[in-house]
């Protein structure tokens, strides 16, 4: 045996482990590469047809997904509609807020008068007269709601805008009388003096749900606050009444004497007037 | 009974009408400058010596460079008129006797005070010894911002209308 296979015999003999170890990883290489370049392949060929499936999925998104975002969307805000006002608030601003509030509040002020009023004798009497004046019961009570009422009334001096006399057939309220009467003045004063109508006067102020109804006399005038509609013959009794009470009531001693102008004013206005 | 009686303040333009009005009403300065555009009203209850509560409706009008101006609806029915000047612009007060000649003439009824405002901004003896020499007579010189004289002007304008 030569010297060359003597050598070979002694290193099958000796590495034997190492070699099928070094074997085991080339091929663990050769299968890495050929995934690889499969992958290089299949992206090539996949690649287009999915960038193309892209663009028609973005195109078709309105169509296809458009109702169903929609309904999605509305249903969300239907059923999360505090969340969604808590959202939009800051935007819209409190005013519409507030304005629903209050058109809740005095909707909801109505209805509680109405029940109670349901059980009333006033209820009772209504009906009675709906019935013989052949209207629905409902359009009655439209018309009672829509009744002018009188809420407030100011005697005035009426150079001086000084209060004399005044009566509230609701409530004292909470505003203060004397300063109402002067702007009241300064307000018929303006209008009086920009548009120089001569001797003519301020007669009446609206303000929404509001008139103020203003019957002058020499030394002074008087301001009816209404609520309702203020129609032609609610104004033509209150003018009659007004004037009655003035030419047949009032004297120079009451004008100097405010409790006693007051007193009367109360007496006399203390009924509807319509 | 009630008393009730009417005052109007009236003057140039920034004289501190509204400064005194604020002043004496509310107990209230603000440095903040707001023109006043028609008239403004409010109410001061007074307690009189004499036991009595007078209500105070206080006019505070908007300022006018000349009296005549003013809106003669506003000044009708007046128990008194304030004439507000301020102390440091000579023109607020240049035309004073000129002004209060007119009042008199067509109000000769209704009592007329002078201020000379702004007295904080001031030197009280050379102000008082210039408008001597400019022949000026105040009532009362005072300061809104300070509220030095303010009211004691108004307690003796009370008791004055009153009267």
């Amino acid at each position: 045996m030569e010297e060359q296979d003597k050598l070979k015999i002694l290193k099958e003999l000796l590495l034997t482990e190492e070699k099928e170890y070094a074997d085991s990883i080339a091929k663990k290489v050769e299968e890495l590469s050929k995934i690889v370049h499969q992958k290089q392949k299949l992206s090539h060929k996949v690649d287009p047809i999915i960038d193309d499936k892209l663009e028609e999925f973005v195109e078709e998104i309105p169509k296809t997904l458009g109702p169903t975002i929609t309904q999605t969307l509305k249903e969300e805000i239907k059923n999360s509609q505090d969340a969604v006002v808590e959202a939009l608030f800051p935007i819209i601003g409190k005013m519409i807020k507030r304005y629903i509030a209050h058109e809740m509040r005095l909707l909801s002020d109505n209805i509680n008068k109405k029940t109670k009023e349901a059980f009333s004798f006033k209820r009772w009497f209504r009906r009675t007269k709906a019935k013989a004046q052949g209207i629905s019961d409902g359009d009655l009570a439209i018309t009672d709601y829509a009744k002018p009422r009188l809420i407030q009334m100011f005697v005035v001096e009426k150079d001086s805008g000084l209060l004399i006399a005044d009566y509230s057939p609701l409530s004292d309220g909470t505003i203060d009388k004397d300063m109402v009467a002067g702007m009241l003045t300064a307000i018929k004063g303006f209008v009086e003096d920009a548009f120089q109508g001569g001797n003519q006067n301020l007669e009446t102020i609206e303000y929404e749900l509001y008139t103020i109804h203003i019957q002058n006399f020499y030394s002074y005038y008087i301001a009816a606050v209404i609520s309702g509609a203020y129609n032609l013959m609610f104004k033509e009794v209150l003018e009659d009444q007004i004037i009655e009470f003035a030419k047949n009531h009032i004297s120079r001693r009451d004008l100097e004497n405010s409790e006693l102008f007051t007193n009367k004013l109360k007496k006399h206005f203390e009924d509807e007037i319509v | 009974m009630k008393l009730s009686k009417k005052v109007v303040l009236l003057g140039h333009f920034g004289v501190g009408k509204t400064s005194l009005f604020r002043r004496f009403i509310d107990n209230e300065f603000s440095e903040d400058y707001k023109v006043t555009l028609g008239v403004q009203i409010k109410k001061k209850v007074v307690e009189m010596p004499d036991g009595r509560e007078l209500s105070m409706i206080i006019w505070d009008t908007e300022g006018h460079t000349d009296i005549e101006d003013t809106r003669k609806s506003y000044l009708l029915g007046s128990n008194a008129f304030i004439y507000v000047f301020d102390l440091t612009r000579i023109d607020t007060y240049k035309n004073l006797s000129e002004d209060l000649d007119y009042l008199t003439k067509n109000h000769p009824k209704v009592i007329i005070k002078v201020i000379g405002n702004k007295l904080d901004l001031v030197n009280e003896k050379e102000t008082l010894k210039n408008l001597e020499e400019l022949n000026v007579k105040a009532d009362c010189l005072t300061s809104a911002k300070t509220n030095k004289n303010v009211q004691d002007f108004f307690s003796e304008l009370a008791t004055e209308i009153t009267a």
